[in-house]
């Protein structure tokens, strides 16, 4: 079945560990283009490709090993000065980077990559020799890099350069069947170079970005990707450190057990005295020290430095504003901040349209910004910081930022909403408009974006994660994209109101406050129950009403909450404070508009309310009324 | 010579290869594996605690396998350790250099149990020579 039978843990560790080593590369690439003679980043990538080999070469996967020591051999050049950068070598090095990346892809499928395409491969040839349009080989290197790195050459004449030494040398280290199995590993570099056609510089470039196409958010692909990572959800690298600490904290629970089960022996025997129940208070407290230790040290392994996953990005924006003619530098900060394994994979797809979305519609090209007193290069910025339990990911770019006026009418052109609705927008209102389904602003549907997909997916996902996006725009200046996210996914901070005796949670990131609620203030406004907080009209949501529970009485509270599409405020009896509520999953029974469960201190089990499920089966309104709301008086009366 | 209790130190940037090395050196009966991710770490275990055996990867950050190597036989109470190359790299020059160095012995990769087995015989073999002469 896979290629890689009995080797899958192997095969595992090599596609982690090497895919991280790829984005390091892919990184250091876009470095290398602004300083391409920097020594250092020359040599880091040499060994990247290097290890990678090595790595594919117990996997047996051939063709992985032919590109990339093809392409270590360049890297060899040019850190030993035979051969200098140049567009052309470097579009090159990028297709075969990209190339070993769906190598990887298809490793992680089981199957054995095939081999990479034989222009390519000529291209990375010629490179080698210098021979690549416009690739300007040192000196007179162009005669000699081919020779020094054709070692099956070298060693079909072992007596030829190194004088009589090296045979004895080479006799006393690896002995003489060595020699014969170096000869077999390296037949494939004597292979001559091949004068494939030197190519356009256009057909290059797109030869380039074409490969990448599977990168791009199209339907299917993403779709392909995601059962890959998938796959790959289940390992993780865990700092030793972190273990030990796990391991230490529980060993710690197991004395602490062991003390309390003595003390319960004592108790049971009668022993009763201040002494035993002071060890026991002693002992129960340190035992839930220790419980919310382990609980933050075991989410600690889940952590992991977000870097991982910005490491990606840098390449993405270079090829998309080349594509676009545009310079652009991406500027990550705070790589290290830590965030759930689990939210990293599902963070990868919004942020890479973030940042497209930030090179084609944010940033200007160079005319239009040189034209508005702009340094020509655009800058945008991906950052990440942990703001107390939360985790905030900005993508910020300064270009021409949003027009919210242009927003609302593009809005009302495309039927999403109504003059009406319009009229009543405030700024952000107007903004949150592009995650509405099938908004997009792009006039010219270009290649990377402007379908309209994208934003809507990028909300949802968002959102998926029990996080929320908002925009901050200043026309002329920029637009920036701030995701909120919860440190984890396991523990939700919630806040419980209560129907009657019967409490529920309701997410607190959702709440904004807790007022409460005066017959006298609820006005109806076009049939809609409502009341005006700080001069913001905000329909009333019964949450009763919601859950289809009969509207018998007259809410005491009402909790401000705010989703990406709406505030409103949700009416409920009563309120019985937060908690950081441990989500267990109901995994084969899913009430409608319930998230999950929890079990308070006391033992009650709680449900945790889906808001978002709850208001779309919402449809029907008839409740939303202020009559229905109020029904208890003013209908009974009548 | 090729006593099971032996300790070996791996050194190698990538933790797969790292991995790869034990699970080999497993395979011919040695257990007693340590790891260092570069050479600078190799220097540190290999001088805080004795090893009998040294595997190393010649590209390495901070310190590499070669230089490794030349540290290995410039310290007076390690320079009897064997040291074993192990690289991607098969060109002339390399080994040259790591025979120069005074590798005890060259490997390139991948290799199978059996290459390594052969090539640690080799090694024991010469250093009960030594032993004995």
């Amino acid at each position: 079945m896979s290629d890689f039978a009995g080797m899958e843990d192997l095969l595992q560790d090599f596609l982690i560990e090497a895919g991280d080593l790829l984005s390091g590369v892919d990184n250091k690439l876009v470095d290398l283009e602004r300083a391409p003679d920097d020594r250092n980043l020359l040599n880091e990538i040499f060994r990247g490709f290097h290890t990678i080999k090595g790595g594919a070469g117990f996997l047996n996967a051939t063709e992985l090993v032919t590109l990339c020591h093809l392409t270590e051999n360049l890297f060899d050049n040019l850190r030993n000065g035979q051969l200098e950068i140049t567009p052309e070598v470097m579009d090159v090095i990028l297709e075969a980077t990209g190339t070993v990346r769906d190598m990887f892809a298809s490793l992680e499928q089981g199957t054995q990559p095939s081999p990479a395409e034989g222009e390519l491969i000529g291209r990375l040839r010629q490179a080698i020799a210098g021979e690549l349009a416009g690739g300007q080989s040192v000196a007179d290197a162009g005669a000699e890099a081919p020779a020094a790195h054709a070692p099956a050459a070298a060693s079909a004449s072992p007596a030829g350069k190194a004088g009589p030494d090296w045979e004895l040398l080479h006799g006393a280290l690896v002995g003489v069947p060595a020699l014969k199995e170096v000869r077999e590993v390296k037949p494939p570099a004597a292979a001559v170079m091949p004068a494939a056609p030197v190519k356009a510089p256009e057909e290059v470039i797109k030869a380039a970005t074409g490969r990448r196409a599977s990168d791009k958010p199209g339907a299917a692909a993403p779709a392909g990707r995601r059962e890959g990572e998938k796959q790959r959800d289940n390992s993780i690298r865990v700092d030793t450190t972190r273990l030990d600490q796990v391991l230490n904290l529980s060993g710690e629970i197991g004395l602490t057990k062991n003390r309390l089960n003595a003390l319960r022996s004592d108790i049971l025997s009668g022993r009763n005295d201040t002494e035993t129940l002071h060890s026991l208070d002693l002992a129960v407290s340190q035992l839930d020290l220790l419980v919310s230790d382990l609980q933050n040290a075991v989410m600690k392994t889940r952590m992991q430095p977000i870097g991982r996953l910005f490491q990606k990005y840098p390449r993405i924006a270079r090829d998309l504003a080349r594509n676009m003619g545009k310079d652009v530098e991406l500027v990550l900060a705070g790589e290290e901040t830590e965030i759930d394994k689990t939210m990293i994979e599902d963070l990868a797809d919004p942020i890479i349209h973030l940042i497209r979305n930030a090179v084609d519609h944010g940033v200007e090209d160079s005319a239009e910004r040189t034209a508005n007193g702009k340094p020509e290069k655009s800058i945008v910025r991906l950052e990440a910081r942990q703001e107390g339990d939360h985790i905030v990911i900005l993508v910020a770019d300064d270009g021409r930022g949003m027009n919210a006026e242009r927003l609302r009418a593009k809005a009302v052109e495309k039927g999403l909403i109504t003059d009406e609705e319009s009229n009543a927008m405030d700024e952000r209102q107007s903004f949150n408009l592009v995650f509405l389904p099938g908004f997009s602003m792009a006039v010219q549907v270009s290649d990377v974006s402007g379908r309209g997909v994208g934003m809507d997916v990028v909300r949802t996902n968002i959102q998926k994660l029990n996080g929320n996006i908002e925009i901050q725009s200043v026309l002329g200046k920029g637009t920036t994209f701030v995701i909120s996210l919860p440190l984890t996914l396991a523990i939700l901070p919630v806040l419980l109101v209560r129907l009657g005796d019967q409490p529920f949670a309701v997410p607190l990131s959702m709440v904004r406050e807790i007022l409460p609620i005066e017959a006298r203030e609820v006005q109806e406004v076009g049939g809609r129950a409502t009341m005006v907080v700080r001069g913001e009209v905000l329909p009333i949501l019964p949450l009763a009403g919601l859950l289809g529970w009969p509207l018998d009485r007259s809410p005491g509270y009402g909790v401000l909450m705010q989703t990406a599409e709406m505030s409103f405020i949700l009416a409920i009896d009563s309120f019985a404070g937060r908690e950081d509520a441990v989500i267990k999953s109901l995994d084969d029974f899913r009430p409608k508009g319930v998230a999950g469960v929890t079990t308070l201190s006391n033992g009650q089990i709680v449900l945790i309310l889906d808001m978002k499920e709850l208001l779309g089966s919402a449809g029907d309104q008839r409740w939303m009324s202020r009559l229905s709301l109020m029904a208890k008086k003013p209908v009974l009366a009548a | 010579m090729s006593d099971p209790k032996m300790k070996f130190l791996v050194v190698d940037d990538f933790s797969t290869m790292r991995r790869i090395v034990r699970n080999l050196l497993k395979e011919l009966g040695f257990t007693n594996v340590d790891e260092a991710e570069d050479g600078a770490v190799a220097l540190q275990k290999l001088n805080s605690a004795p090893f009998d055996f040294v595997v190393t990867d010649w590209n390495m950050p901070n310190m590499d396998g070669l230089t490794l190597l030349q540290t290995i036989r410039q310290t007076p109470h390690l320079k009897h350790l064997p040291v074993l190359m192990v690289t991607a790299e098969a060109k002339k020059e390399n080994i040259i250099a790591a025979a120069q160095a005074g590798a005890s012995g060259y490997i390139v990769k991948p290799f199978t149990a059996a290459t390594m087995s052969e090539k640690l015989e080799k090694i024991f073999e010469k250093m009960g020579k030594k032993a004995a002469a």
